[in-house]
C-alpha cells in the first residue's frame, strides 16, 4: 500500500517550506512594525464556545475527546482570539493588536479538488473603531500583500451598515416580514444578485426601498461610488456607515493607496458577524479571494466583554498562487548551493565541527559532510 | 480606483453546449463580441477571438468552471447552478432556456407511490439532479431513497425500480410519450449570466457585460 495523507492535506517538502517561510517572514516584519505582537491559540476548541461568538466558516472538522466534550479544530482564528481576548484579558483598558500565522481546517467535499488544512496570516485590532482604524486594517492588508510580492491585487470594501438600515426600514414600515429579510441577506451572502432583485420587486416594498436595494449590489468604483451610493440610500435616511466609508476612502486615497482598492456593494460576506467595514482581496487569475475582513463590533459582547474590533485574515497558499500567476515568485536564496561544506575527518571530529563553526561565525551557514556522503 | 488592468487580456467565456447554446451565441453576437466560429463550431471547442475566448463547455460542469477561476464568465441553467451549489455569482436572469424540475409517476401506477410511503415509510426517487431533489424532499418533510442516474431516467418508475422520477421539462413530451404524469413542480429553471466572484470584483468587463445582457434580453 501507497501510504497516502488524507485528501486534502499535504506535506511540505523543502523548496516550498523555505519561500512559505520566507513569505511569512516578512509579513510578520511588516506586521510587527505596525505595532502587532504575535500571538497562537489551539488547534482544538469547544464548538459551543465558539459557535456563541458567530457563525463558523463552512464546515468545520468535529471529533468528541475522552471527556465527551464536542470539539472542531479551529476552521479560523477570528472567533477564536475573541474567546481568549474575553477569557484571558477581561478590561481592555487600551486598544490591543494581534498578529497570528496558523494554519486552520475546514471539511470539503470529496472530488471538489480544495484543501482541509491552509494557513491563514491576519491581524485582529481590538478596541479601536472609526475611520482611521477602519483604514488601519485596509492599509495594513495592502502593505502585507505587498510584502509577500505581489504586484497586482485589489482590496474591495464596503459597508454592511446601508443593506442592514435599508432591510431595517422596510421592516420598520411593516412592508416585510424577519423572514423577508433573512432572505434578502442569504441571497447577498450567495452573491444572487437575480435573487435579490427578485426580492426587491415584492410589491409590499415601498418603491423606493425596492429601487435602492436594486441598485446597491450594483454600485462599485473609486471616490465617486460611495457618492452614488449616498444618493440611492440618503433620501431614504439609510445611511449607517456612510460617513465612515467615505472618510477610510480619503484617508487610503490620500496615502497613496487608492489604486490598490475599490469601492464595491456586492462585497457582502458569507459571514454573519460583520457590523461595518467588509472587503475581500483580488488578485487577476486567482479565481477565489486572497483573504477577506471587516468589522464585527459585537463579536466580543457575544463573550461577555465590550470592545469593537476589526481585522483580516489571508491565505498564504493563495498568494503563493497568485504570485506563480504573475510570474512574482521568488527564488529563495538559501539553496544547497550556498551552504559551505566542511569535511569531518572521523579520527578527528572536533576540528570539523570547530570550522563549521567559525564559518557560521563569519554568517555563512555551514554542513559537515563525511567523503562517504558524496557517493 | 484599484481596476486590474486587463486590456491586454481576453474575456474568458464559457458557453453550455446544447439546448440553451444558440441563444446564447445569438445574444453575444448582439452585445457585440466576436463570436466568429461558433455558428458553426463543429469539434471545436475552444475560440480565440477578438478580445474574448470562448469554451463550449457541458451545462453541468459550466459552474466549475465559473467558480474555480477557470472562465471569467458565463451563461449557465439555474438548474446547473442549484445542483453543483458551487460559489459564483449570479448577475442576470436571461429569461429564456425555461424549464421546470418535476416529480412525475407512471400514470398506470398513480397513487403507488403513496401506497409504498403509506405502508413502507419511504418512496424511491430516481434522478439526475440529487442535490435537487434532497433538498426538494427535505422541504416537504418526506422520507425518501434518492437513486442518482445519469440518463434517460424516466426508465425507472416504468420498470419499477423507483416509485417517482425528478426531472427537468420544457414541454413535457418525453414524460407524456412515457406515460409519466406530473404529480409537483420542484422548481423553475432559465438561463442565468454568471460571473466568477474574483472576475466581477476585479474586471469590470464582466459587469459590463451583465448589465448589456440584462438590457438585451
Amino acid at each position: 500500500m501507497i501510504p497516502v495523507t488524507p485528501r486534502g492535506f499535504k506535506d511540505i517538502l523543502p523548496e516550498e517550506a523555505r519561500w512559505r517561510e520566507s513569505i511569512t517572514m516578512g509579513v510578520q516584519k511588516v506586521l510587527s512594525s505596525w505595532g502587532y505582537a504575535p500571538i497562537e491559540t489551539p488547534t482544538l476548541e469547544v464548538l459551543e464556545v465558539l459557535e456563541q461568538g458567530g457563525q463558523l466558516a463552512k464546515m468545520p472538522f468535529r471529533l468528541f475527546d475522552a471527556d465527551g466534550a464536542l470539539l472542531v479544530l479551529r476552521p479560523d482564528v477570528t472567533l477564536p482570539i475573541a474567546r481568549m481576548v474575553a477569557s484571558r484579558l477581561e478590561e481592555i483598558t487600551k486598544p490591543l493588536r494581534f498578529r497570528y500565522v496558523q494554519s486552520v481546517f475546514r471539511e470539503e467535499e470529496s472530488l471538489r479538488a480544495q484543501s482541509r488544512e491552509f494557513t491563514q496570516i491576519g491581524v485582529e485590532s481590538i478596541g479601536l473603531s472609526g475611520a482611521a482604524a477602519d483604514a488601519e486594517v485596509i492599509l495594513l492588508l495592502v502593505e502585507a500583500l505587498k510584502a509577500c510580492g505581489l504586484r497586482d491585487f485589489t482590496v474591495a470594501f464596503c459597508t454592511v451598515g446601508v443593506l442592514r438600515d435599508l432591510l431595517d426600514a422596510c421592516l420598520r414600515n411593516g412592508e416585510v416580514d424577519d423572514s423577508w429579510r433573512s432572505t434578502v441577506l442569504a441571497a447577498c451572502h450567495e452573491n444572487n444578485l437575480v435573487a435579490v432583485r427578485r426580492l426587491a420587486d415584492d410589491a409590499r416594498i415601498d418603491s423606493r426601498h425596492a429601487a435602492a436595494l436594486r441598485g446597491l449590489l450594483d454600485v462599485r468604483g473609486g471616490r465617486e461610488a460611495i457618492d452614488a451610493c449616498r444618493r440611492l440610500v440618503e433620501p431614504l435616511g439609510c445611511v449607517d456607515g456612510l460617513d465612515v466609508l467615505a472618510q477610510t476612502y480619503d484617508i487610503i486615497d490620500q496615502l497613496g493607496a487608492a489604486e490598490h482598492v475599490t469601492v464595491d456593494f456586492s462585497v457582502m460576506s458569507a459571514f454573519d458577524y460583520y457590523t461595518g467595514l467588509v472587503f475581500e482581496a483580488y488578485a487577476p487569475g486567482l479565481g477565489v479571494p486572497l483573504g477577506s475582513g471587516g468589522r464585527y463590533d459585537r463579536m466580543l459582547e457575544a463573550y461577555g466583554t465590550n470592545a469593537p474590533a476589526a481585522g483580516f485574515a489571508f491565505g498564504l497558499e493563495r498568494v503563493m498562487h497568485a504570485l506563480l500567476e504573475q510570474d512574482a515568485a521568488a527564488d529563495v536564496v538559501t539553496d544547497s548551493s550556498v551552504i559551505e561544506e566542511v569535511i569531518i575527518d572521523v579520527s578527528n571530529p572536533i576540528a570539523a565541527f570547530q570550522s563549521a563553526a567559525e564559518l557560521r561565525r563569519q554568517g555563512k551557514p555551514a554542513v559537515l559532510v563525511t567523503t562517504r556522503e558524496d557517493c | 480606483m484599484g481596476e486590474v488592468n486587463t486590456k491586454d487580456s481576453r474575456l474568458k467565456i464559457a458557453v453550455p453546449k446544447g439546448a440553451l447554446y444558440p441563444q446564447s451565441v445569438e445574444l453575444f453576437a448582439k452585445a457585440g463580441l466576436d463570436v466568429s466560429g461558433l455558428d458553426d463550431p463543429g469539434r471545436q471547442l475552444v475560440f480565440y477571438n477578438q478580445g474574448v475566448e470562448f469554451y463550449i463547455v457541458r451545462p453541468t460542469d459550466i459552474p466549475v468552471f465559473v467558480s474555480y477561476g477557470g472562465v471569467d464568465c458565463a451563461i449557465c441553467g439555474k438548474d446547473s447552478l442549484v445542483e453543483a451549489a458551487l460559489e459564483v455569482v449570479e448577475l442576470a436572469d436571461l429569461g429564456y432556456g425555461a424549464c421546470r424540475f418535476v416529480v412525475a409517476e407512471p400514470e398506470q401506477a398513480l397513487g403507488a407511490a403513496e401506497d409504498a410511503y403509506r405502508r413502507l415509510g419511504i418512496m424511491r426517487i430516481a434522478t439526475k439532479y440529487p442535490r435537487i431533489t434532497k433538498e426538494y424532499y427535505d422541504r416537504e418533510g418526506v422520507q425518501v431513497e434518492i437513486v442518482k442516474m445519469h440518463g434517460n431516467i424516466e426508465l425507472a418508475p416504468l420498470c419499477g425500480m423507483a416509485e417517482r422520477i425528478v426531472d427537468i421539462t420544457a414541454t413535457g413530451t418525453t414524460l407524456r410519450e412515457n406515460n409519466l404524469v406530473i404529480v409537483d413542480e420542484v422548481l423553475q429553471s432559465t438561463a442565468r449570466f454568471v460571473g466568477n466572484p474574483a472576475s466581477v470584483r476585479i474586471d469590470s468587463r464582466v459587469r459590463g457585460l451583465a448589465e448589456e445582457l440584462a438590457v438585451l434580453v
